[in-house]
């Protein structure tokens, strides 16, 4: 039987995190694969893979679309399969990994497995260095805001005690610790008691 | 002094179990919110997870040790139906039926102009009529489903079938998650759909479609979704494991407790689980429903306690072995009797809740009778009894 003809590897992407996914899409033609469609949300899913047949489908695990496809390879037999699948014939960790990452992909039967681990491995690492960066962002948020709510019981403090700034900060600080609370807890306690004592105003 | 007092909590790490936001997980809500896990000293992390291939992902992959599963999918891991093969098993089944076909308002205008009956149009003799006439040219008529190895799909399946409609030429069966699947039907991407409570409602009352038949008329009484776990978790957990499923019994007791509801509505409607209004929730658990062509049969609503619903029934296992057979999910030869045994755990249900287990092996079919059943269940000879499980087949 003569071997099938080699041909580049096509892959849908399917995540409705555009940033993520721009970032992904790049990765992956800088690898040199093909990405044949990005979805961002996957309201024709099934239309889609059913048009253009990708050799492989790879999807945020957390997309609630994802049972969709599961049934797919029942439709068609060239249809994608969930990659757990072929985790048995393989070793399993680079699946473990992805799911880890929350990565999820479909393949098609007889896709070069070599080509799939290289290609799981590019969206693995973009889904992790998207989500360590979405962490950075929200811990510089939450800062932010941990620091806007200290300075307005500060502000609440020096109103009501008739204090200046470092003596509002200094009992801020010592209910903290009395209380062995965060910093931020007591200040938000104390903005929600002056509010409801009309305090705040 | 209360019980949390007197149980020390056994695990420092959470157990995870996951779940998917649909009405039935309200007793893995209400063990959490209600603090059963914590009076049995479990200390557990609900996940709401957004798929059922995540929750059968993250289980195999040990990032879920447990979850609220569909009935048939621990079975389906265990025989490496549509994953990687991994034993899964349940003790605990945590909801009876709550299904319901519905379909869209168009197809049922053509059906009346085929049906003699109201009748003809329950039973799916009008729809077969209808698909003998329609043009081959037309696009197939499209039903959806949750999830491919799920009570939904094979009653559908069962339901098409016993109107002579086959479901894979006459029709097209796809998935839709269950939040969409009204918006579907409305915008016409479905002509109709198997789905649980209370989607089957929403439709009816919102004028969307005709709720033709529920699960229970198709089945009788047969379980829906179960507290699923990773076997090797299971196996190394023994007493964290019992104890949950004594938190679920509980908090099983608690859901079906109708002084309850505002209370439970109110809790599942909270963001972290279903995010959603109490109104429509309230079709998943009052004894209303909205007026349709066709009422719901009281035995019909889901229901979560007793023994006769908690306890996982090997022969359940069975019956899903035979209706993954008969739909050609299940290719290889496996030993059905083995397999039901390993995946649904009576015994363990009883041992957590200090029942005595009676000898009850009346569901094994003999060893070389296996492949003779599986025949008769898909053609359709052998059935379940028509008020379900609980009295066997027929």
């Amino acid at each position: 039987m003569p071997a099938p003809p080699a041909r580049e590897l096509t892959v849908m992407l399917v995540d409705n995190e555009p940033a993520r996914a721009a970032i992904v899409e790049q990765a992956m033609i800088d690898s040199g694969y093909r990405v044949i469609r990005r979805l961002e949300n996957a309201k024709n899913l099934t239309e889609a893979v059913t048009e253009f047949q990708p050799d492989m489908v790879i999807i945020d695990i957390e997309s609630p679309d994802r049972d969709m496809l599961e049934n797919m390879s029942r439709l068609t037999k060239d249809n994608p399969r969930p990659i757990v699948m072929f985790a048995e014939e393989d070793d399993s960790r680079h699946v473990e990994a992805a799911i880890r990452a929350g990565v999820s992909a479909y393949v098609v039967d007889g896709v070069n497995s070599g080509s799939v681990k290289a290609l799981l491995q590019v969206a693995i690492a973009r889904f992790r260095e998207f989500q360590a960066l979405r962490s950075e962002l929200e811990s510089v948020k939450s800062q932010l805001e941990d620091r806007k709510l200290i300075d307005k019981a500060k502000g609440l403090i020096m109103k009501h005690q008739q204090c200046d700034e470092p003596a509002a900060y200094q009992a801020l600080r010592k209910l903290a610790m009395d209380r062995s609370q965060r910093m931020t807890d007591v200040a938000r306690n104390i903005i929600s008691v002056m509010e409801l004592m009309g305090g705040s105003k | 002094m209360s019980q949390v007092e007197t149980n020390t909590i056994q695990n420092a790490v959470p157990v995870r179990i996951g779940f998917i936001p649909l009405i039935d997980c309200a007793p893995f809500v209400i063990a959490q919110e209600k603090g059963f896990f914590l009076d049995e000293g479990v200390n557990v992390e609900l996940s709401k997870e957004a798929s059922w291939a995540s929750i059968r992902d993250k289980v195999t992959f040990n990032l879920l040790d447990g979850a609220h599963m569909l009935a048939s999918m621990p079975i389906a891991a265990s025989l490496g139906i549509g994953t990687i093969k991994t034993a899964m098993q349940t003790s605990f089944t945590v909801s009876h039926n709550g299904n319901g076909i519905t379909i869209g308002n168009a197809l049922y205008q053509q059906l009346q102009n085929l049906a003699d009956s109201s009748t003809d149009i329950r039973t799916g003799v009008a729809l077969k009529r209808l698909i003998d006439r329609r043009s081959s040219e037309l696009a197939p008529l499209r039903f959806a489903i949750v999830y491919p190895y799920s009570s939904h799909n094979y009653q559908l399946r069962d339901w098409l079938s016993r109107a002579g409609i086959d479901s894979d030429k006459d029709v097209q069966i796809i998935v839709v998650p269950p939040v969409k699947m009204l918006d579907s039907l409305k915008k016409g991407d479905i002509d109709g759909y198997c789905v649980g409570e209370p989607w089957n409602s929403l439709a009816v009352e919102q004028g969307v479609g005709h709720m033709l038949v529920t699960g229970y008329e198709i089945w009788g009484s047969t379980p829906e979704k179960v507290f699923g776990v990773n076997t090797v978790w299971a196996e190394q957990n023994e007493a964290i494991h019992l104890a949950i499923i004594r938190a679920l019994e509980k908090a099983c007791i608690w859901v079906d407790e109708e002084n309850n509801q505002p209370e439970l509505l109110n809790l599942l409607s909270h963001p972290d689980y279903l995010n959603c209004t109490v109104e429509q929730l309230r079709y998943g658990f009052s004894a209303v429903k909205p007026k349709g062509q066709f009422d719901w049969p009281m035995e019909a609503y889901q229901r979560f306690s007793g023994v006769d619903v908690n306890k996982p029934l090997p022969s359940y296992a069975l019956w899903i072995m035979a209706q993954m057979y008969r739909w050609e999910q299940l290719h290889t030869r496996v030993s059905l009797n083995d397999v039901a045994e390993q995946v649904y755990r009576q015994d363990l249900y009883c041992k957590a809740l200090g029942l005595i287990e009676e000898e009850h092996i009346a569901w094994r079919l003999s060893a070389n009778e296996e492949r003779t059943w599986l025949e008769s269940v898909a053609s359709g000879k052998i059935g379940l009894h028509a008020e379900g499980i609980l009295k066997g087949f027929k």
